[in-house]
């Protein structure tokens, strides 16, 4: 089981606001699991997507280098099940952001259902813990693949770019130099 | 089952509580992305584990007459400290209020003598029949595989690990 | 119209309550938000949060909690603050009742100290109607 629970953002605005969605297919863990499950996305993967979708924007506040980690579900609720086939779309928003960490609030509509609700808190690791979570290059191609720029922006409007420690990590870990000048 | 995360249930009364453990091995395939350089159980995994112990103690008190318990509500569920690969989140549930359809619990995981994890949960338990056509067959042979698996891994007379 | 006494502890009880999960009996003004509460410093931002958007107001983290204090080495020796400190202290936390603290001044006991009736009492200067 790989811990990437969602698969695109359709919005992405740095410190402010993600949407993103979940497809939920059959051939994935842990939707493959028949016949011995309910086959639902449990409600607690559900938290992680959201969770995901916001920790990404709440991170891009610092260029991606505040290590952010889920550190309370104040509440979750959820209304109906997650089938294979369903496409769940995570609406989320940070509602308040201070040097510990930041508070968020987050949705999932299943086709235009309300299906869940989740407030959470996530903590900046900070100098509680010094150790680094992710190889830069590994980190920034997930980032990628989410679509994070190619529809993240800032919130006055100008585009979110590949910050320059993360693009230099990529260059290196292809075995590949630059002749671009790193951007002021 | 991989995504069973209940290793043994070390204790268990019905109605009341229910004690078990979950050991975190290194080879758990999420562990590679969360995190790459620092493998740590996710905090909603360690969520998903007190939701089935929660669930393994109300299957066993209504008497594996269920095929289904869900999680409907969870509050204030906080991490307060990491699992990490090799040790044992201990878990306790308690029943605090039980009705027709819907368990309200506390819940707690404990990893090194520390609170890890503690969470308010709110579980729903059914038939798929009662909710979707032509689900009666699914429902007694999911009921029979669910009593078979709590057989596996209730385990009240070895030593506890946790 | 300002809140009153009763209107303030009713918001603050909310806050709590729905921070920390606690029930609304548990919130009295004598429990200690950590001790008896529950508290723990994750908690402490989402109270912030809540307090700020009830009352309107800005809570710095300094005035609730004095870390710059409690670390700074004119005002901690072995772990107990001086008598110099405890003036600063009292001064910045003059909503707080500190006499507990007073009589054994040990800096890991501080986090303890917050009672539910201190944060009222809190809110209540930033809004100046503190009696």
């Amino acid at each position: 089981m790989r811990w990437f629970w969602i698969d695109r953002y359709s919005e992405f605005v740095v410190g402010q606001r993600g949407v993103a969605v979940k497809v939920c297919a059959f051939g994935q863990p842990p939707l493959d699991e028949n016949p011995n499950s309910l086959g639902a996305l449990p409600g607690p993967l559900i938290i992680e997507g959201i969770a995901q979708t916001c920790g990404l924007v709440v991170a891009s506040s610092s260029q991606f280098r505040e290590r952010v980690v889920l550190a309370k579900i104040t509440k979750a609720v959820f209304h109906d099940f997650a089938w294979p086939g369903d496409t769940l779309v995570y609406t989320t928003d940070v509602v308040d952001m201070q040097d510990e960490g930041a508070i968020c609030r987050g949705v999932s509509h299943c086709g235009g259902k309300l299906q869940a609700e989740v407030d959470l808190m996530l903590a900046f690791l900070g100098k509680r813990l010094e150790q680094p979570l992710f190889e830069h290059s590994q980190f920034c191609r997930w980032l990628r693949t989410l679509g994070v720029f190619d529809c993240g922006r800032h919130p006055d409007g100008s585009p979110l770019q590949v910050p320059d420690y993360l693009l230099a990590a990529e260059y290196a870990e292809a075995g590949i130099g630059t002749t671009q000048e790193p951007r002021a | 089952m991989r995504f069973s995360l209940i290793d043994r249930i070390v204790e268990l009364e019905p109605g009341v509580r229910v004690s078990a453990i979950k050991a975190l091995a290194l080879s758990e395939g999420y562990l590679e992305d969360h995190f790459p350089k620092f493998p740590v159980m996710p905090g909603v995994l360690m969520l998903e584990a007190l939701v089935q112990a929660a669930s393994w103690l109300i299957l066993k008190s209504e008497d594996f007459s269920h095929s289904v318990v869900t999680l409907r509500e969870a509050r204030n569920v906080k991490f307060a400290e990491f699992v990490r690969p090799g040790e044992v989140l201990a878990i306790t549930v308690e029943v605090m209020k039980h009705d027709a359809t819907t368990t309200m619990l506390k819940a707690q995981g404990v990893v090194n003598g520390k609170v890890a994890v503690s969470a308010r949960l709110l579980l729903e338990r059914c038939n798929l029949a009662d909710r979707l056509p032509n689900r009666e067959v699914w429902d007694a042979t999911t009921r029979a595989k669910i009593r078979k698996r709590f057989e596996l891994i209730y385990q009240p007379s070895r030593p506890n690990l946790g | 119209m300002a809140p009153t006494k009763d209107e303030v502890f009713a918001k603050v009880q909310t806050a709590l309550v729905e921070a920390l999960g606690v029930d609304d009996d548990d919130v009295v003004p004598a429990a200690t938000m950590v001790g008896d509460l529950g508290a723990e410093s994750i908690d402490f931002l989402d109270i912030v949060f809540r307090l700020e958007k009830s009352f309107g107001i800005e809570i710095p983290r300094s005035e609730l909690f004095p870390e710059d204090i409690l670390t700074n080495a004119d005002y901690v020796k072995d772990g107990r603050v001086t008598p110099g400190g405890l003036e600063v202290l009292k001064k910045r936390m003059s909503f707080a009742d500190l006499s507990k603290f007073e009589a054994n001044p040990m800096v890991q006991d501080f986090g303890n100290l917050l009672t539910v009736s201190d944060l009222c009492r809190y809110i209540e200067s930033k809004l100046g109607t503190l009696s």
